[in-house]
C-alpha cells in the first residue's frame, strides 16, 4: 500500500473531512461519547488474559471418535452388534500419542498432533440441539431456537475494539454455514457488533474496493460531502448523531485503505506461505483463512472467526454417507491450525490470542448396519479444544464412555464453554448483559460454568 | 370488562343453576346404572373432573387434611368429616362444596364446575362411588413403594450394572444387560427373570428374594404397560396479584381527562398543545419556534407516505397562504396510496412479517404477501383499529357481507399464520410456535411481555402461567398452515377461496397423478438416505448418481405441476378442535400440569370462555382484546401512532406497558388520546390529523441551551427530534429522485410452484427477487436476510420491532461510497435531472430542491461549480472518455448529496 496511515490522515485532514478542531471539540461535549465512537475499547470487568479471539469453526459436526477421543474398543467391536439391532462402528483411522503430553490424535489431524502441548482438549462437550441449524446458533449464541447475538457480537459489545479501520467481529466464511447470516448476527445488540462477513477474492468485504474512477477523484467527491455536511453542521453543532455519521466517512476511508493491505498477502514471506500450506497469490481454502486471520489479529481485530465448509453434507463434516470425506477436509484444515498457532507462537502473540477449536456436535458411534460408511448427528458428546493465553497445553479435560457415545466425566456445555471464552478475555459472562424488550439478556442466558481446571 | 368476576360460567347456565338445580341433578339421578357401566362412568366422567379440578391441592395430605385420591381417603374425609356419603349426595359435603350450597365450603374456590360436572359426581356418588384403581394408582400405591424399599439403593443414581431404576425410561433403557422391562410382556422383561430367580446370572435382590405377591406385583404392573407416576398437576395456587402491581398505571381504566386550560393563543388551539404546553411551563422549558414550511412539508411528507415531496408539492405549499394550507397537506397525503405502504410497514415491523417461514430450510410462503397487501389496504381504508385487530385474531369467524369481504377477513388471520417456524421438523414444536403467537400478540396489541409466562409466572407483571395456558388453549385449538419444512416438506391446512371440499374436488383429477409422482419421488429419496443407513453394493448406484436421478424426478414433477390449476389461496388460520390445555410445568410439554380453561389476562377481566362455548375462543379472544374496558389496547396503539410522529413514543417502550417499561411522560395526553380515538371510531387518520395539526408537532427541531440542560433527552417535547431516515425511506427516495421507482403495488413474488420444492438445512431456500418497487414489497426472508435492509436497521422478519434502531456505522459509509446501486442511482439521478442541460447552475438548483428540498444558496452553487470543474478535468486525466466525463461529474456530485446529513436526516 503506497499511502501510509499518517499520510492518509494529513490527506484526509487537508480536504476538510476531519474537521480539525471542530469535531474534537464537538466530541467531547457530546452528551454520550460512545454516539460518535461506538467501537472505542473499553475496559473488561477484570485483567483480561487475552486481547482477542481466533474462533475455528468446523461445520458440519466431526466425528470425535475418528479425530480427538480414541476408542480402541469400539474400534475392536467394530460391525458387531451391541444385541439391540445397533452395530459398533470403529474409527477408519489409527490415533497416535504427539508431545510431551502424549495425547492421541488421529491420523487425521497430524499437524496439530504437533502442536498439542499448545492446546487443551475438551472430550466431554455437549450441545443442546441435535441438528445443525440449532446447534451451530446454540454454539454460536447459546440457544437453539430463539435468535440470539453471536458470541463474536457480544465480545465486540463488552469490549469494543482497537482498530476501528477493521470491523471489529470479522468471520472469513467463504461459503454460508447452517443458519446462514444469524451465525454472526447482531440481533439486539447495535448492528455496528455484527459480524462482518469476509470472501475470498477481489472484494473480500462488500463495497470495500473504490468506485470511483480514480483515488483523487473519490478525494474530491468526499471533500464535497464534507463541504455539504459542514453546511448542514451550522446550528446543529450539539447534534452528536450528526458528528457520527461524519466521522462514520473517515472511518470508512480509512477501512477502504486498511483492508486492502491487510487481506494482501504479497508482503509474506514463501516461508510462512510454506507454512500454511498456501501457494503464493491463492486465496483458496483454509490456509488463507488462518493466514488472513493471523493478520486481522495483528491489526487489532477482537473476534475473528472462520468457517471451513457450507451446508453441503459432500464438501462439511456432515459425513452421513461416507467417513472417507474426511481425508480431504482434515487435509483442508488441518495444517493451516496447525501453522496458525506456530505462527502467532513465534510472533509472540499466542499468549494474548485465544484460539478455539470446535463444531456443532459429535456422531455417533452406532450404525443401524455392518459396513455403514457414514454416522449420524450426536450431540451429546464430542471434542473442542482451546489453546492460547491463559490456557493448559497439552492437557484432556473431560472424558467419554469407553464407546465415546455419552460424557463419562466433567460434562462442559456451550454455556460452559462460552463463558470459559469470555472469562479469558476479562469478561464475567454474568455481568454482560444487554436490557432488550424488558429484560436483561446475556449469552450463557442463565447457564454457564467457567472451566477452571483448564485455566493456567 | 369487571375485575371482579373470578369465575364465568355462562350466565344463563348460571341462573338456570340456581333457579332449578336440584330438581335437574335428582332427573337425572333416575337413571339406574350398569355396574359395568358403572367403572365406565368412573373413568370417562368422574375421574376427569377430579384430576382436572380437584388434585391440584387435594392428593396430598394439606388443604384440609382431605385427599380426593382414593376411595378410602374420600371416605375418611378430612378436617370437615367424609367427603362423601355413598348413595347420598345431596348430604355429601364434596356436593354440598361444588354446588356452592355448603354455607362454609365452595370449591373449587376459583374456578366453579359446569352444571353437568356436578351432575356427574352426584350420579357416581347415588351409584355407590365405584371407584377403578388406574394403572398409574397402582404403581404409586403398590409398585413405587416396592421399588423404593427394595432397588433403588442400588439401582439410583449410581446404578449397579449401569441400570437405573428410577424412572420408566432407565427401565426401558436398562443397564449392561439391555432393557429392564418390556411393556406388556412380564416373561421376556430381564426384571422379572431376575426377580424370580429364573435369570442364570442375574438374581434380584440378591440378598433376598421377593415374596410371592410381591413379584406378582411387579408382574401385573409390567404387564399393563409399565405405567409410572401419574404426572401430578401442578397446585395451581390461586395468583395473587400484588396489590401495588393492581394499581399500576397502565392497568387502571382509560378515562378522558380533562383538557388543561391555557391562554396562550398559539396553544390552545389543539388540546394536544394544551396538554404539552402546560406541562412544558410547568418543567419551565420554553418550545422551540415553529419550523420552516420547508422543513414542516418533508417532515409530513416523510412521516405519511415515506417519500420526499416533489418539487411541484414544495411550490404549491410555498404559495398556498391560507390557515388551511397545512391541513390541506395532511388530506392529500392521507389520501394518498403511498400512505398506506408506509404505515402498513410500521405495523408489518411490529408483527415481524416474512415471506419465508423460518424453519431451518427457511421455506418460502409465497401466499404471505396477501396479507401484507391486506395491511397496507386497512391503513389506506382507514379501516377502524377495532376491527382490524379483530380481523387479524378471528376474521374467519366474523359475519361477511360479501365473498370478497370474507376472503379479506381469512386473509387477514394470515397474523396468526405468519408466526415463526424453528427447526428441521417445526410440527414438533407446536408448543414453541405458539409460544411466538403468544408473545407476538401480548407485545402487538396489549404492550405486555406474556411470552415469559410460558416457564414460569412473569418476573414483573402481573401474568400467572396459567394466564399463558388460558392463551394457549385458543391457539392450540386453531390450526395453523403449515409451509413445509424439511422433514415435512408438504405443505398442509392452507385455506382455499372455494373450500376445501370444492378445492379437492378441482385437484381430484390432478391429485392422483401427483400422488404417483410423490410415491416415487419418495422412494427415490429413500434411496438415497439409504446410503446412510447401509453398505450398498448395488453395481451402478452410488450417491451421487441417485442424487442426480433425485433430481431429475423432481425436475419432471415440477413440470407435471404446471398443469396444476391455480387456487386462490391464502396462508391463514381455521378452528381445530377445541379444547382447554394443562399448563406445560417449566414450560415443558412433557410435563403437564393442571388444566387451565381459555381465557383472558386476569389483570384485565380474567373473561374465561363460557361453558357452551363452541370454538377455538379467537373470537372472543378478539372481542375482549377491543372492549373498550380493556384499558391497554387503545393507549398502546395511539402511543404507536405518536411515536412514529414524533421520533418516541409518549411511553418509550412502545411494546411494552409492563412494570419494566418506561411510563408515559405525558400520561393524561395518552389517556385523552387513547379516549379520543375509541371515541372517533378508533380511526387513526383521524389520529394523523389531531396529532399532526398540532403546534407541537410543527416545531423547529432546534436546541435550546437551557432546555437542554433540563430536558436532554426531549422528554416534553420543546423541539422537534431529527431523524435518520430509515432502509426504506433512503431506497425510495433514491429510487424516487431517478425517477425508476416503480409505484405500483407488490404482488406475489417470483417463488417456485408452492407445490414442487423440498428444501433441507442442507439445501436451504435463498433468492434476491429485483424489484424496483417499494422497499416494503421486497422479498424478505427470515433466515438469509436482505443484506441492504439489514446494513441500514431494516426490519427483521425474527423478532418484532416497536423501534428501529438508527446506528451509525463503517460500512454504511462503505456502501454509499462504492455500491454498485449507489453509483447505479446517482448516473440515474442526475441524467433525470440534469439530462445533457449545460446550465449548471439551473441544474445545481434542481438537484437541490428534489434532493434537499430547498433552492441553493450562492457559495454552495459556487461549490459544485467548483466541484464540477475539478471533476471533469480529473476523469479527462484518468481516461475517461470526453462525452462521459459531464455524466460522470454530475453523478459524483448528487453521490455527495444522497451520503450527506441534509438528506439522510429530517428535522
Amino acid at each position: 500500500m503506497e499511502l501510509s496511515r499518517r499520510s492518509m490522515i494529513q490527506s484526509l485532514a487537508g480536504g476538510g473531512l476531519l474537521l480539525p478542531g471542530l469535531l474534537s471539540e464537538m466530541l467531547q461535549g457530546a452528551p454520550a461519547p460512545n454516539v460518535a465512537d461506538p467501537l472505542a475499547p473499553r475496559e473488561p470487568h477484570f485483567p483480561a488474559k487475552v486481547k482477542r479471539v481466533i474462533f475455528l469453526f468446523m461445520t458440519g459436526a466431526v466425528s470425535q471418535v475418528d479425530t480427538f477421543d480414541p476408542k480402541p474398543y469400539l474400534t475392536k467391536h467394530h460391525d458387531q452388534s451391541n444385541g439391540k439391532r445397533r452395530f459398533y462402528k470403529g474409527s477408519d483411522w489409527k490415533f497416535r500419542s504427539y508431545g510431551k503430553s502424549g495425547i492421541e490424535v488421529s491420523d487425521l489431524f497430524p499437524h496439530v498432533g504437533s502442536v498439542i502441548d499448545d492446546i487443551c482438549m475438551i472430550r466431554s462437550m455437549q450441545n443442546i440441539n441435535g441438528d445443525h441449524f440449532g446447534a451451530t446458533i446454540g454454539i454460536h449464541t447459546g440457544s437453539a431456537t430463539f435468535n440470539r447475538p453471536s458470541i463474536g457480537s457480544w465480545v465486540s459489545y463488552g469490549l469494543g475494539t482497537e482498530n476501528r479501520n477493521l470491523p471489529s467481529f470479522m468471520v472469513i466464511s467463504p461459503g454460508l454455514p447452517y443458519a446462514g447470516g444469524q451465525v454472526w448476527g447482531s440481533d439486539f445488540l447495535p448492528v455496528l457488533h455484527q459480524g462482518t462477513r469476509i470472501i475470498p477474492g477481489k472484494e473480500p468485504i462488500a463495497n470495500m474496493s473504490r468506485r470511483s474512477v480514480s483515488r483523487q477523484q473519490q478525494e474530491t467527491e468526499l471533500d464535497l460531502l464534507s463541504f455539504f455536511n459542514r453546511q448542514h453542521f451550522k446550528g446543529r453543532e450539539w447534534d452528536p448523531n450528526l458528528a457520527g455519521r461524519i466521522k462514520s466517512f473517515e472511518t470508512a476511508f480509512g477501512m477502504q485503505m486498511a483492508a486492502p493491505e491487510a487481506f494482501d498477502l504479497s508482503g509474506e514471506s514463501a516461508e510462512t506461505h510454506a507454512l500454511y500450506g498456501l501457494q503464493p497469490g491463492s486465496t483458496e481454502g483454509f490456509g488463507w483463512q488462518c493466514l488472513v486471520a493471523r493478520r486481522l489479529a495483528e491489526r487489532g481485530v477482537r473476534f475473528i472467526e472462520l468457517i471451513d465448509g457450507d451446508t453441503n453434507i459432500d464438501s462439511n463434516w456432515d459425513a452421513h454417507a461416507k467417513m472417507a470425506t474426511y481425508n480431504k477436509l482434515s487435509r483442508n484444515v488441518d495444517q493451516p491450525i496447525a501453522a496458525l498457532i506456530k505462527d502467532l507462537k513465534r510472533r509472540g502473540m499466542l499468549e494474548e490470542t485465544l484460539v478455539v477449536w470446535t463444531t456443532e456436535f459429535g456422531r455417533g458411534v452406532f450404525v443401524p448396519s455392518p459396513g455403514t460408511e457414514g454416522r449420524g448427528h450426536h450431540s451429546r458428546n464430542y471434542c473442542s479444544w482451546l489453546a492460547g493465553g491463559g490456557i493448559r497445553g497439552g492437557m484432556v479435560y473431560g472424558s467419554s464412555d469407553e464407546l465415546g457415545d455419552q460424557v463419562a466425566e466433567d460434562a462442559v456445555s456451550v454455556h460452559d464453554f462460552q463463558a470459559t471464552i469470555l472469562q479469558q478475555l476479562g469478561i464475567d459472562h454474568e455481568r454482560l448483559t444487554y436490557r432488550h424488550a424488558g429484560r436483561d439478556y446475556r449469552l450463557t442466558d442463565v447457564h454457564g460454568r467457567v472451566v477452571k481446571e483448564i485455566l493456567k | 370488562m369487571s375485575c371482579g368476576v373470578l369465575y364465568s360460567v355462562d350466565p344463563f347456565l348460571r341462573t338456570a343453576w340456581h333457579r332449578c338445580g336440584w330438581l335437574l341433578v335428582i332427573s337425572l339421578l333416575a337413571r339406574p346404572l350398569l355396574a359395568e357401566d358403572a367403572a365406565d362412568h368412573f373413568e370417562s366422567k368422574v375421574r376427569p373432573v377430579l384430576i382436572k379440578n380437584c388434585y391440584a391441592c387435594h392428593t396430598k395430605p394439606r388443604k384440609g387434611g382431605l385427599r380426593l385420591d382414593s376411595r378410602e381417603a374420600i371416605l375418611k374425609g378430612g378436617k370437615s368429616g367424609p367427603a362423601i356419603e355413598v348413595g347420598n349426595p345431596k348430604d355429601s359435603l364434596l356436593i354440598q362444596a361444588v354446588s356452592r350450597t355448603h354455607t362454609r365450603l365452595k370449591m373449587p374456590p376459583q374456578q366453579r364446575l359446569a352444571a353437568h360436572e356436578v351432575t356427574a359426581l352426584s350420579q357416581w356418588i347415588q351409584q355407590g362411588a365405584v371407584w377403578v384403581q388406574s394403572p398409574s394408582e397402582f404403581f404409586q400405591r403398590e409398585v413405587q413403594p416396592l421399588l423404593k424399599k427394595n432397588c433403588i439403593s442400588c439401582h439410583g443414581a449410581l446404578p449397579k450394572g449401569g441400570l437405573r431404576m428410577d424412572s420408566r425410561e432407565a427401565l426401558l433403557k436398562g443397564g449392561k444387560s439391555g432393557a429392564a422391562v418390556i411393556p406388556g410382556d412380564p416373561e421376556k422383561s430381564l426384571l422379572i427373570k431376575a426377580v424370580r430367580y429364573q435369570h442364570e446370572k442375574l438374581k434380584m435382590p440378591p440378598k433376598k428374594a421377593l415374596s410371592k405377591s410381591q413379584v406378582a406385583t411387579l408382574v401385573r404392573w409390567v404387564a399393563e404397560g409399565v405405567a409410572w407416576d401419574i404426572p401430578e398437576p401442578t397446585a395451581v395456587t390461586a395468583f395473587e396479584v400484588d396489590p401495588e402491581l393492581r394499581n399500576f398505571w397502565s392497568f387502571q381504566p382509560v378515562v378522558a381527562p380533562e383538557v388543561p386550560r391555557v391562554t396562550e393563543p398559539a396553544w390552545n388551539r389543539n388540546p394536544v398543545d394544551a396538554f404539552i404546553f402546560s406541562r412544558l411551563k410547568k418543567e419551565g422549558l420554553k418550545p422551540a419556534r415553529p419550523a420552516s414550511k420547508r422543513v414542516l412539508l418533508r417532515r409530513a411528507t416523510y412521516d405519511l407516505i415515506g417519500l420526499p415531496p416533489s418539487q411541484q408539492e414544495m411550490a404549491d405549499f410555498l404559495a398556498d397562504d391560507s390557515p388551511r394550507a397545512f391541513e390541506k397537506v395532511v388530506d392529500r397525503l392521507l389520501a394518498s396510496r403511498h400512505y398506506g405502504e408506509r404505515w402498513g410497514r410500521h405495523w408489518l415491523d411490529v408483527v415481524r412479517y416474512a415471506d419465508t417461514a423460518g424453519d431451518a430450510a427457511d421455506y418460502p410462503v409465497p401466499e404471505a404477501y396477501k396479507y401484507r397487501n391486506y395491511v397496507i389496504d386497512a391503513f389506506n381504508q382507514d379501516k377502524p383499529y377495532d376491527q382490524f385487530v379483530k380481523e387479524q385474531l378471528a376474521g374467519d369467524l366474523l359475519a361477511a357481507e360479501s365473498d370478497a369481504q370474507r376472503w379479506e377477513q381469512v386473509i387477514a388471520t394470515g397474523y396468526i399464520a405468519i408466526t415463526r417456524r424453528i427447526g428441521v421438523g417445526p410440527l414438533s414444536l407446536r408448543h414453541i410456535t405458539i409460544e411466538n403467537t403468544i408473545d407476538n400478540l401480548g407485545r402487538t396489541f396489549l404492550g405486555l411481555t406474556i411470552g415469559c409466562a410460558r416457564c414460569h409466572d412473569h418476573k414483573f407483571d402481573p401474568i400467572p402461567t396459567t394466564d399463558y395456558y388460558g392463551l394457549y388453549g385458543i391457539f392450540d385449538s386453531t390450526v395453523y398452515p403449515h409451509p413445509g419444512s424439511e422433514k415435512q416438506p408438504r405443505r398442509r391446512h392452507f385455506v382455499y377461496r372455494v373450500g376445501q371440499q370444492q378445492a379437492e374436488e378441482i385437484l381430484k383429477p390432478f391429485q392422483a397423478e401427483l400422488d404417483s409422482w410423490n410415491a416415487r419421488e419418495r422412494e427415490k429419496f429413500r434411496e438415497f438416505q439409504s446410503f446412510q443407513t447401509m453398505k450398498v453394493t448395488t453395481p451402478g448406484r452410488t450417491r451421487e448418481i441417485v442424487w442426480k436421478e433425485l433430481q431429475v424426478l423432481r425436475a419432471q414433477r415440477a413440470e407435471m405441476l404446471k398443469k396444476f390449476p391455480d387456487m386462490e389461496i391464502a396462508y391463514a388460520v381455521q378452528e381445530g378442535e377445541p379444547h382447554d390445555v394443562r399448563v406445560h410445568a417449566a414450560g415443558d410439554p412433557k410435563a403437564p400440569g393442571a388444566e387451565v380453561p381459555r381465557g383472558f389476562l386476569g389483570i384485565l377481566g380474567g373473561e374465561k370462555l363460557a361453558a357452551k362455548a363452541t370454538g377455538s375462543g379467537r373470537q372472543q379472544l378478539a372481542d375482549w382484546m377491543v372492549d373498550p374496558g380493556n384499558p391497554l389496547t387503545a393507549r398502546v396503539a395511539v402511543n404507536r401512532i405518536w411515536q412514529h410522529h414524533f421520533g418516541q413514543g409518549l411511553v418509550k417502550t412502545a411494546s411494552d406497558f409492563g412494570v419494566r417499561g418506561t411510563p408515559p411522560t405525558h400520561p393524561q395526553l395518552l389517556d385523552y388520546l387513547a379516549n379520543y380515538f375509541v371515541e372517533e371510531g378508533w380511526s387513526i387518520k383521524k389520529m394523523h390529523r389531531l396529532v399532526m395539526l398540532s403546534r407541537a408537532y410543527q416545531l423547529a427541531s432546534s436546541n435550546i441551551k437551557q432546555n437542554a440542560a433540563v430536558d436532554p433527552d426531549n422528554d416534553y417535547l420543546w423541539r422537534a427530534n431529527r431523524r435518520r431516515l430509515d432502509a426504506e425511506q433512503i431506497r425510495d427516495s433514491i429510487l424516487a429522485f431517478s425517477g425508476t421507482l416503480d409505484r405500483t403495488p407488490g404482488e406475489r413474488h417470483p417463488f417456485p410452484h408452492r407445490r414442487s420444492y423440498f428444501y433441507r438445512q442442507h439445501e436451504p431456500f435463498a433468492a434476491n427477487y429485483p424489484t424496483r418497487r417499494r422497499s416494503v414489497y421486497l422479498m424478505q426472508q427470515r433466515i438469509q436476510k436482505n443484506p441492504y435492509l439489514d446494513l441500514f436497521d431494516g426490519p427483521d422478519g425474527n423478532v418484532p420491532f416497536a423501534t428501529r434502531k438508527a446506528t451509525t456505522t463503517t460500512l454504511q459509509a462503505l456502501y454509499l461510497m462504492n455500491s454498485a446501486f449507489i453509483h447505479e442511482q446517482s448516473q440515474l439521478i442526475s441524467r433525470h435531472l440534469i439530462g445533457d442541460s449545460t446550465d449548471t447552475k439551473q441544474g445545481v438548483q434542481s438537484a437541490y430542491q428534489v434532493i434537499f428540498g430547498r433552492p441553493a444558496l450562492p457559495a454552495e452553487v459556487n461549490r459544485a461549480v467548483a466541484f464540477l470543474a475539478q471533476s471533469i478535468s480529473q476523469l479527462a486525466a484518468s481516461g475517461s472518455e470526453e462525452k462521459d466525463r459531464q455524466q460522470q461529474a454530475w453523478a459524483g456530485y448528487v453521490r455527495g448529496m444522497i451520503s450527506s446529513n441534509e438528506f439522510m436526516f429530517i428535522d
